[in-house]
């Protein structure tokens, strides 16, 4: 595709202008990367050679940062704060995908009286900034008494209308024969939707879960306000706290960071396609 | 002609029960919450002390809009957008014109190469700038040094926000070049063949074909992106906590403080509100710059 649209440029003047793009498109690659390298590196360091820089790679390499963090589990619970994580991101992430598919396939299927309506309204939320709801969202799961417990963060994510606007958006593309079809045999419509529409789903669903996981994983804000208690947070904001409220060797943060940040990297490597795939839509629908 | 009415109410019931999951959370913690703010950003109410909320009318906003601390966070804010949105788009752009221009084998390498910076918390990707950030022991400062320099990133209350800027690009680049690319190979080839014959040049493409054609994504990552960034918040938390001197203590860092720290539901509330109305005006701007030109 490239080679076609620059053809109007001499040859021997095409290769040399695309080689000088490629080599500063790499070597922005190689930047881009560059940190997680260093900071993997430096996680087998011992902490007087972090403090003190020499060079990237380690003099002497340790295991003593990842020994630490399995060692001192009370100081610092990492491993607890993993479960948590874990137990978080997987439950927002079934919770969203059954939720928002059937809200979705309510709307753009079933198409109820004042669902246009409802779909505009929900659609329109999308555009509100976040931080508008922290007061008063805290207030509620006050209310609730559900603050410092998993449900603080996994129950308020399922209401969030860019699953529903992003699964609406799939329906159109596909063909509703099947559902009809279906429908005539006489399937219920609670049979149509687990045994034809979740199945058709799939591409789309995956990479709401995908997406998702990631993004609750990821979350910075919710568990700082919503959580309180040390066994209660979440990993990546645990070692946030720790490492801005006490002293705490660097090593250790630095280790913890790279077993917080592993799920999302291996979860990307595998779904890279769709993933970027994902994006893209995301971008060119709005 | 009773069969058909029954089973279309059926359907509908159905319907309904489809929805009701969804449209009750979708009530219960995004339309409650939203009338819900408006209303405190009215009362008074520390809410740990035994006074019960009071109404004042709009008595938070004009706290808000006499404190030297509420523009002062507003102004840090500011110039975060103002230094970010630009450059966000301009290197994502030339990054998603650089990398649709490689060879067809190595572009996903690239893509992801960009990309893999945003897969991570802002805790982690502020972790580790703060460390090289640092003024003593820091990578930067530590090859620099061998050039006889010693910047001080975030301990000088100039520089602090401008090397939150640079995390940030860092941070948040590969998102918004992934869907630049798509946007660039969804222009149809025929368009570059046909101007091609017409004589013009690269450059001329560009802004005749390429510019115009990207519009309409151009507007939604400007749009996306500062909704998003006149929300920064991790990466001031986790690298320089609003320091030095507030100089990077920004409006949601400020609201956060307010509600949860001196727990003044109703000041935050007000103040939440009053950003929600700047990031509403510059995204209108922002849709009616790039739409009318």
């Amino acid at each position: 595709m490239a080679e076609q649209r620059i053809s109007s440029i001499p040859q021997w003047k095409k290769s040399r202008v695309q080689w000088l793009i490629e080599i500063i498109i790499a070597l922005g690659a190689i930047l881009m990367i560059l940190p997680f390298f260093i900071a993997l590196l430096a996680t087998f360091k011992p902490e007087t050679e972090i403090i003190q820089f020499e060079g990237v790679f380690p003099r002497d390499w340790t295991l003593i940062n990842y020994q630490k963090i399995f060692e001192n589990s009370e100081e610092i619970p990492v491993i607890r704060w993993l479960f948590n994580s874990i137990l978080i991101s997987s439950s927002i992430t079934i919770l969203v995908v059954f939720v928002t598919s059937m809200a979705a396939y309510s709307l753009s299927r079933l198409r109820p009286p004042g669902g246009r309506a409802a779909f505009t309204l929900i659609v329109a939320t999308i555009m509100i900034p976040g931080q508008l709801f922290l007061v008063p969202v805290y207030l509620i799961l006050n209310f609730l008494h559900w603050l410092d417990t998993p449900l603080a963060l996994i129950v308020p994510a399922a209401s969030g209308a860019f699953g529903v606007f992003l699964l609406s958006q799939f329906f159109y593309s596909i063909p509703k024969d099947l559902e009809d079809a279906a429908e005539i045999d006489g399937c219920s419509i609670w049979g149509v939707y687990w045994h034809i529409v979740l199945p058709l789903m799939k591409p789309a669903l995956s990479t709401l879960a995908i997406l998702t996981f990631i993004g609750s994983w990821n979350d910075f804000l919710g568990p700082l306000v919503f959580l309180d208690s040390t066994t209660q947070l979440t990993l990546p904001v645990g070692i946030a706290l720790f490492q801005t409220s006490y002293f705490i060797e660097y090593g250790i943060t630095l280790a913890a960071s790279a077993i917080a940040t592993f799920p999302a990297i291996v979860i990307f490597l595998i779904f890279q396609k769709q993933i970027i795939k994902s994006i893209s839509l995301t971008g060119l629908k709005g | 002609m009773d069969k058909t009415i029954s089973s279309s109410r059926r359907h509908d019931l159905a319907a309904y029960l489809f929805l009701a999951p969804y449209l009750t959370l979708f009530a219960v913690f995004i339309l409650l919450p939203f009338v819900y703010s408006l209303l405190l950003s009215l009362f008074r109410w520390e809410m740990v002390s035994l006074t019960p909320p009071r109404f004042i009318g709009w008595g938070n906003y004009a706290e808000a809009l006499h404190s030297d601390y509420f523009w002062k966070a507003m102004w840090v804010t500011f110039k975060f957008v103002i230094m970010l949105a630009p450059m966000m788009l301009l290197l994502s752009l030339l990054a998603a014109l650089g990398i649709n221009a490689c060879g067809a084998f190595r572009q996903p390498i690239y893509r992801a190469a960009y990309f893999i910076p945003a897969l991570i918390s802002v805790s982690v990707a502020g972790i580790l700038w703060r460390w090289f950030y640092n003024t003593d022991f820091g990578l930067f400062n530590a090859y620099l040094s061998e050039l006889g320099w010693r910047i001080p990133w975030i301990t000088s209350s100039k520089l602090a926000i401008v090397s939150i800027v640079l995390m940030t690009l860092w941070w948040g680049i590969g998102g918004t070049t992934i869907i630049l690319i798509a946007g660039l190979q969804g222009i149809p080839d025929s368009y570059y063949e046909a101007a091609a014959i017409d004589g013009a040049g690269r450059i001329h493409q560009f802004f005749y074909i390429t510019l115009p054609q990207l519009r309409p994504i151009l507007l939604f990552i400007t749009v996306m992106n500062i909704i998003g960034s006149f929300q920064v918040f991790g990466q001031t938390f986790m690298i320089t906590g609003g320091g030095p001197e507030l100089s990077t203590r920004t409006m949601v860092q400020y609201i956060y403080e307010t509600a949860f720290t001196n727990y003044r539901m109703g000041y935050g509330s007000a103040m939440s509100w009053l950003l929600f109305v700047v990031i509403g005006i510059f995204a209108v701007m922002q849709f009616r710059i790039l739409k009318e030109q």
